[in-house]
């Protein structure tokens, strides 16, 4: 299991040039691109977070002057759940889905580098305005008249509406591709009910992301004109409506938080039928209930205006619905329970400890999530420390565990390497004692009154002991990360080498190499259980289906129908190209250049446009229909 | 342990190559686009009511509401559109390229003769986007599907280029199928934005 040659930790292409890397398609590539970069932007939201939580340990202090702390927490927020949470999904959707569904791509290689660029391109901005003193500093929901051109004038807001509007481009790109990929491009055989956990919870948020993110778009292309060009959407005195930014922003907002939290629930139920050696408990009740949760969120979203003005009936409606999300939430927690408990010989490696880790912190995030769900109990905790204990319970306890869970569990396919076991569960018990110490305080400095997003407090208001508290528990969590941080770096370089299967694993993305070869599998695996590779130990190797030979120099791949996974097609993947580099310049000059001029928004549009003509022309071969 | 170990069988290059029908990648990606641009121009519309329910009188600012009679002409042209299109994807699914160009620039032209007449429409109002937030609503739903028509008519001159390198044929005329869906959609999702800034005001 160990004897196979350890290869460089990036693979992709042999030409190593600058030219191969801005013109790479692989999806191996730019899925690792796009977790790499979002955990670029996890670290630096992070210590935009430990700087403020360093403002608060004690009342009165001056660590940050006011602007400075006003951007920190919408850069902070807005990184975390815009450049973060979400394209973290999606990178490791594109980098694994193939490989969980038998396929050598995905279904448009040269659509998915221009999302990454997008991707890229919509945050640095950001960045590059956070060092310059000019980041946006409204509020990650940036409400509308604050956020509009008289409360707030000056560039930073306009960086907020352009650059969210842009990157959605890459999501709403990201989620087609995958939607695609997994109907058409699955193993023969993998019918729909035998697709891996994981790929169905990336199933499900790419369909959430379709009708989550075009409301987000268009909301912020408003602000932008209202502030740029002078229309009165969100503006009272022009007949605008400040609360129609409410409805549109949390019409995507709370889809937003599931888009983030569903991915985690298939983390989970991939790690953890592996190290209890056992299929996952209640396969389709899962399944459903990430279904259920997809399809709910979209009916949830005035749950975060409770303190505005609402109807009684609108708020009961809204509450009823909140609440009825913990119904699927808890049937996924008792099958996790339920596969440990049932499981045979636990192997109780790191990536297992970060998915049990979760359960708890996920369930306290529910709990609270109940709480807040009524609204009597809202309105006296409406924007305190309170909300953001709970957020951060189910974000950070109900997502970013289950990712470093996935990170230890996935870093051997990535690199060929192995992280190290001991780090890996000092990383946990760090992150999760400190975790706790710092959220859990700040339950209590809401209840006692504590609102967020202020700059500061005064003294003999009994919070500066609890956020002392609070704030070492920040710091340890931060510690714990970082060692997660260190160990990348070292095994990357001299961690044990994996073999294609450390885990000894169930799910396809084992059967290849680690890390896989540019065309991912030398021949099309067929399938007939929703654990191949467990399948396969445990039939005879004559009643295990033969694979379909397919020649890999074409950059060829094997389409199947939508429900049966039956063969229907060859697809032609395409190959490497410069203009989805291009067409992301085009779109981003199109985009920022309405900061500068308005002329910039034509010519940026003629780059895209000459660029994806370029691009889609019929080639001399036979990829012409491959976009 | 490993599934390359296992054995493996021939025929899967018997199976065709990216097949020209509904079961091609192209066609899903062209139908999740739509499905997109569904969603966006629903929260248009949505913001139409919104604004409107909550506004004191609508049009606001004693703005006149809509005559009918240009926007009337303008959207028959653009419905007439879609009839040419649909002839051109029918002749290229016999081969047939020439009728195939004919009816590209017969929709090209109706397409164009609808936004010269959106631009004499909108140009011709004594209000535009900064007048109020009437005049913002208004002027962006028919700016932004003007921006569409204009895209797709662009669109349409790349496949009649195409076409004429000749790249079409009866076995290959994917491309030219998705522009037709394309087209179709942004004729018909005219009709409830017809209604929304012309006949709701005629309605209620």
């Amino acid at each position: 299991m160990t004897d196979s040659a350890i290869r460089p930790y990036v693979t992709r292409d042999t030409r190593a040039t600058a030219l191969a890397a801005l013109t790479a398609v692989d999806h191996k590539t730019i899925g690792l691109r796009w977790i790499i970069t979002a955990f670029a932007f996890f670290i630096g939201a992070g210590l935009l977070a430990l700087t403020m939580v360093t403002q608060l340990m004690q009342p009165g202090l001056n660590v940050l002057s006011m602007e400075a702390y006003n951007q920190f927490f919408t850069m902070h927020g807005m990184t975390m759940m815009f450049f973060f949470a979400v394209p973290i999904m999606l990178g490791l959707g594109i980098y694994f889905v193939p490989l969980m569904i038998g396929a050598r791509e995905v279904a448009f290689p040269r659509l998915n580098a221009f999302g990454y660029w997008v991707y890229a391109f919509s945050g640095i901005a950001l960045w590059i305005a956070l060092l310059m003193g000019r980041a946006p500093d409204a509020g990650w929901f940036n409400y509308t008249p604050l956020s509009g051109p008289v409360y707030s004038p000056g560039i930073n807001v306009d960086l907020y509406a352009l650059s969210i509007s842009f990157l959605e481009f890459a999501n709403l790109v990201a989620a087609v591709i995958l939607i695609i990929t997994i109907f058409k491009m699955r193993a023969p055989g993998m019918s729909i009910n035998r697709m891996p956990v994981f790929v169905w919870s990336i199933l499900v948020v790419a369909w959430m992301i379709v009708f989550a993110m075009p409301p987000l778009m268009l909301a912020t292309i408003m602000l932008a004109l209202d502030r740029i060009v002078g229309t009165h959407f969100f503006r009272i005195p022009g007949g605008g409506s400040s609360h129609l930014w409410q409805h549109l922003f949390w019409f995507f907002g709370h889809p937003e938080v599931y888009i983030i939290a569903i991915p985690a629930f298939g983390m989970v139920s991939t790690i953890l039928p592996t190290f209890s050696r056992r299929r996952l408990v209640g396969y389709l009740p899962v399944v459903l209930s990430q279904v259920i949760i997809g399809i709910t969120s979209f009916g949830l979203w005035v749950h975060h205006m409770f303190a505005g003005e609402l109807s009684v009936l609108a708020m009961t409606f809204f509450a009823a619905s909140s609440m009825s999300i913990a119904i699927p939430s808890g049937v996924q927690v008792f099958a996790w329970i339920a596969t440990i408990w049932t499981g045979t010989k636990l192997r109780l490696t790191a990536a297992f400890y970060w998915a049990v880790g979760f359960i708890p912190l996920f369930v306290i995030g529910g709990i609270t999530g109940v709480m807040v769900s009524a609204p009597p109990f809202d309105w006296q905790v409406h924007d305190t420390h309170f909300v953001t204990a709970h957020f951060h319970y189910v974000l950070l306890g109900g997502s970013v565990f289950p990712l470093i869970g996935m990170l230890y569990y996935w870093f051997p396919k990535m690199t060929g390497r192995m992280l190290n076991e001991k780090l890996g569960k000092l990383s946990f018990w760090l992150t999760f004692v400190g975790f706790n110490i710092a959220f859990f305080t700040m339950h209590y400095t809401g209840f006692h009154g504590m609102p967020r997003r202020v700059h500061t407090y005064m003294e003999g208001l009994g919070w500066g002991g609890p956020m002392l508290i609070t704030w070492i528990g920040a710091m340890i969590v931060g510690a714990g990360f970082a060692v997660t941080l260190v160990n990348v770096f070292i095994s990357q370089a001299s961690g044990e080498p994996a073999g294609d299967n450390p885990w000894e694993a169930g799910t396809l993305e084992w059967a290849t190499t680690s890390p896989p070869a540019r065309h991912n599998f030398d021949s099309i695996p067929a399938v007939v259980s929703r654990n191949p590779l467990w399948y396969a130990l445990e039939q005879d190797a004559d009643a295990t289906p033969a694979a379909y030979e397919l020649p890999d120099n074409d950059r060829m791949t094997m389409g199947t129908s939508t429900l049966d996974g039956e063969p229907e097609q060859r697809l032609l993947v395409s190959d490497a190209s410069i203009q989805p580099l291009v067409m992301a310049i085009g779109g981003t000059v199109a985009f920022y250049g309405a900061l500068v001029s308005l002329w910039l928004v034509p010519f940026g549009a003629s780059i895209a446009f000459v660029s994806i003509v370029m691009w889609n022309w019929p080639g001399r071969n036979r990829e012409k229909e491959q976009s | 342990m490993s599934v390359e170990a296992q054995r493996t069988r021939p025929g899967a290059m018997d199976l065709p190559l990216n097949a020209n029908d509904q079961s091609a990648p192209l066609w899903w990606g062209m139908i999740l686009l739509i499905l997109i641009e569904v969603v966006l121009f629903t929260g248009l519309i949505v913001s139409y009511f919104y604004l409107r329910f909550y506004a004191p009188e609508w049009p606001l600012g004693g703005i006149s509401r809509p005559d009918l009679l240009l926007p009337s002409i303008s959207a028959v042209l653009l419905f007439a559109s879609s009839a040419p299109m649909y002839w051109a994807d029918s002749s290229i699914k016999k081969g047939n390229v020439r009728n195939l160009k004919i009816g590209l620039i017969l929709s090209l032209l109706l397409g164009i003769a609808f936004l010269v007449l959106k631009g004499i429409e909108y140009f011709g109002y004594d209000y535009n986007w900064a007048t109020n937030a009437y005049g913002s609503i208004t002027w962006t739903i028919a700016g932004f599907h003007s921006a569409h028509v204009i895209s797709v008519c662009l669109k349409v001159a790349v496949v009649f280029t195409a076409a004429t390198a000749g790249y079409f044929s009866e076995e290959r005329n994917l491309g030219v199928r998705i522009n037709g869906l394309y087209w179709h959609f942004v004729v018909v999702i005219w009709v409830p934005l017809f209604f929304t800034l012309y006949l709701s005001h005629y309605v209620f």
